[in-house]
């Protein structure tokens, strides 16, 4: 008698799980039930991470946009494994999508899936990551901005550094696309400056690679500081090597001789500013890209020409836009 | 006994039975095929006709609004698919005397302008998967009303517009979970975790584990992807240099495996600590060899293996295939198969019976790491590139594989078939929930519980449950 009751639980068990399956189905359905009569198609999204923010605000808006518009959407994140997010996409073509966004876990191993999607004549859309593999072609590129978002933290470090200008450091990451745009940018708008003065011009003494990562970047600044010991100003390409170079200056006591610009507008970063440790962030507006990603989609679907990059300006976030920011405490 | 025991008691012993595991792959895919029937959209030619046959019928039921000499258009996606569509459609119309004014196959931004260019329509002809694409929009103005003469159209496909109309081919409901794509998607994205679940059932039938298998497909791609780069790269790598490339990395990776063999066996380190040594070990050489980047420099033609089909099948599963019925036929016909499930079972025993287990255990090691090996070729070859990131937390997945296919993890005990229905309940499991919009919160917790189910039916067929609570 007891095995059986023990035999009835995992069979009831099972029952329910099934079950659970079909209830989320029908959630589902019920969801749509109010564009269900005019739907115009599914739109398959797949992002790098569902558990980074930053993705988690672009799923809400690109599901608001589709809805607007009469579109379903699936979005998926596919964990860091570019593998399943090649899975992703072949059911996403199974299912019938009228288009596909993707934010490339991989920018080169994507390759192979958008091809996929070419052939089967279905548009690919990229969003924050491009994709860069020969052949793969994407209609349309939704990203922020970096060249002017480089520009931003040129102009803020500018005032920060006022008439006497001085020697200012860059922490930087080569191997990222973005991160080198945003350092061009930056570079444009301090050139631009140099030219129009003859004193208190702003030198860039020192390129240094911080790797995108905290402990790096923390590194890259105490060389700096070796090499650069009067230097006024850092601008890293990130908030972890930003927080590095902040960890390093702090350590040195140099921080308050030191105006540090970071970029992202990771909570962290914007605590920093809020404490004063760092000057300001040129930020990114993850839902105008998951926005205007799914804009560019249903533009296309009407057969409007659309622009192969759709740049996302940046913003510049500052102890005064800090202050008012609830939440940070 | 209840009665409504009585009745239950035929289908738990039917899914806790012998063939429990492919019981319980069979329910699945009957559930999909049920949960995914949606709309289908005829293609090509068969719609074209199709669709012949109801502008015809159209003409002839309502000939106020449809006379004989209205003007079609005719609109379809590129692709050898659209082309067909138009071509059957147009010699359709043609064949029955109707006007056709004009044609357009390609993305919706050439259709727009092959509409505007053409002048008064009162037809557009489309496929059914276009039918609600906004292009049309602005043709079909805002008063636009979708007709649904039972005796002529369902679901949709006539859309009368002010002036112009459209229609598309009628569609029909299909279980999305059975097209022959799909089903060819599933079995292709399962290949390198069955693959790998092979070397891991004799692993895990010794009463051993490896963890190290997912960095060892991180280091078989990246070694195999950067001898290409190095001999040729995309433009020149040929044929005979994926050979090689492909040997290499297998071979890496089983000269791993038994290095880990020889760690365990002789120096007698716990399976679960040598190989998760191994398995940062192998990691950190994949990502040096790599240099942190993604080796992309590889010819489109090292697709073949993960992405290519033969007779309609992918040759990842031809490969799959192959390999389950060696490794079939070495447990059950082999002396190593036999020795191998012996020292699962006992191996203080085996080795007085002369059988020597260090020697069995590193063979079996090795095999893992060549099977894992296998599966780093075959996942680069899906993505036409390697880097050191690749396979992170495979290893988890494939021991559920082996696991929800019946192996015991105490040893001894395991079918290498029943490994491959284990493989495919999750492929099935996650395809399914991909096809039914689930997000990927859900997917997790689904998937988490039914390898915990499945477990659960294991113990009750084998009885270890019932004898561990002393019931």
């Amino acid at each position: 008698m007891k095995r059986f009751i023990r035999q009835l639980f995992i069979f009831l068990f099972t029952i329910a799980l099934i079950g659970c399956g079909k209830q989320a189905d029908n959630g589902k359905g019920a969801q749509g039930d109010g564009s269900k009569k005019k739907s115009r198609g599914l739109i398959g999204a797949t992002c790098m991470n569902i558990a980074n923010p930053f993705f988690k605000v672009i799923e809400e808006n690109m599901r608001d946009e589709a809805a607007k518009h009469g579109y379903d959407l699936i979005y998926l994140g596919c964990e860091m494994d570019i593998s399943k997010q090649q899975k992703q996409i072949q059911d996403f073509l199974a299912k019938g999508v009228v288009a596909v966004a993707v934010n490339p876990k991989d920018s080169k191993a994507i390759g192979t899936s958008v091809k996929e999607c070419n052939n089967a004549n279905v548009p690919v859309f990229s969003f924050d990551v491009r994709v860069q593999a020969p052949d793969a072609k994407v209609v349309s590129h939704v990203g922020t901005d970096n060249f002017q978002g480089g520009e931003l933290a040129g102009e803020a470090m500018i005032k920060a550094l006022g008439e006497a200008g001085g020697k200012v450091v860059v922490i930087d990451f080569r191997a990222a696309e973005s991160c080198i745009e945003r350092v061009k940018g930056f570079k444009k708008v301090i050139d631009a400056y140099n030219a129009e003065r003859e004193s208190g011009k702003i030198e860039i003494a020192a390129e240094l690679s911080g790797e995108g990562l905290r402990d790096k970047g923390f590194k890259a600044a105490e060389d700096a500081l070796q090499q650069v010991p009067d230097m006024r100003g850092i601008f890293a390409i990130n908030d972890p090597s930003g927080l590095g170079a902040v960890g390093a200056l702090e350590k040195a006591g140099k921080l308050e001789q030191v105006t540090v610009i970071a970029f992202d507008g990771m909570p962290a970063g914007k605590q920093a500013i809020k404490d004063g440790k760092i000057y300001a962030d040129p930020v990114q507006h993850p839902d105008k890209i998951g926005r205007e990603c799914i804009r560019a989609i249903v533009s296309h679907l009407s057969g409007e020409e659309v622009p192969a990059n759709v740049n996302i300006p940046a913003s510049l976030y500052t102890k005064e836009t800090a202050d008012k920011d609830t939440s940070l405490n | 006994m209840s009665a409504l025991g009585k009745i239950l008691r035929k289908p738990i012993e039917f899914v806790s039975g012998e063939y429990g595991m492919a019981a319980v792959l069979l329910l699945l895919c009957i559930l999909f095929s049920v949960l995914t029937i949606e709309e289908k959209s005829p293609e090509g030619t068969k719609a074209g006709n199709k669709l012949t046959d109801d502008i015809v019928k159209l003409i002839e039921q309502d000939s106020v609004n449809f006379p004989k000499e209205i003007r079609v258009f005719i609109a379809a996606g590129k692709g050898k698919s659209g082309e067909d569509f138009v071509d059957s459609l147009g010699k359709g119309l043609d064949s029955k005397g109707i006007n056709v004014i004009g044609k357009a196959v390609g993305d919706t931004l050439r259709i727009k302008k092959a509409i505007q260019a053409t002048g008064e329509i009162d037809l557009i002809a489309t496929t059914s998967l276009m039918r609600n694409f906004p292009v049309f929009d602005s043709f079909l103005g805002e008063e636009r009303e979708v007709i649904r003469a039972s005796s002529m159209v369902v679901n949709d496909t006539l859309i009368k517009g002010e002036k112009t109309t459209l229609i598309a081919p009628r569609t029909y409901l299909w279980p999305i979970f059975l097209t022959p794509v799909n089903l060819r998607n599933i079995t292709s994205q399962i290949a390198v975790i069955a693959i790998l679940a092979i070397g891991m059932t004799m692993v895990i039938i010794t009463a051993g584990i490896d963890l190290s298998v997912g960095s060892m497909i991180a280091l078989s791609a990246v070694v195999a992807t950067s001898i290409i780069e190095k001999m040729g790269g995309a433009a020149e790598a040929g044929t005979s240099v994926f050979l090689i490339a492909s040997l290499a990395g297998v071979l890496v990776c089983t000269l791993s495996g038994a290095f880990t063999g020889i760690m365990v066996s002789q120096f007698s380190i716990p399976p679960f600590i040598a190989t998760l040594a191994m398995m940062q070990v192998l990691r950190g050489i994949a990502f040096k060899i790599a240099n942190n980047e993604t080796i992309s420099d590889v010819p489109a033609n090292f697709q073949w293996l993960g992405n290519g089909l033969s007779y309609g099948i992918p040759n990842c599963v031809i490969l799959m295939i192959i390999l389950y019925t060696l490794a079939h036929i070495m447990m059950n016909k082999t002396q190593l198969g036999r020795y191998i499930y012996a020292i699962g079972a006992n191996a203080e025993a085996s080795r007085m019976s002369g059988i020597s287990p260090k020697k069995i255990k590193l063979i079996v090691y090795a095999i893992c790491g060549a099977t894992a090996g296998l599966g780093g070729i075959v996942m680069a070859s899906q993505l036409q590139s390697g880097a050191g990131n690749y396979g992170v937390t495979y290893e988890l997945m494939v021991i559920a594989a082996v696991v929800v296919g019946g192996t015991s993890l105490f040893g001894g005990k395991g079918k290498v078939l029943g490994t491959l229905i284990g493989a495919f309940i999750i492929a099935v499991i996650t395809n399914g929930m991909n096809l039914l919009l689930l997000g990927s919160e859900t997917q997790m917790i689904v998937l988490g519980l039914v390898i915990l189910v499945a477990i659960l039916i294991e113990r009750l067929r084998s009885g270890e449950w019932r004898n561990a609570v002393g019931g």
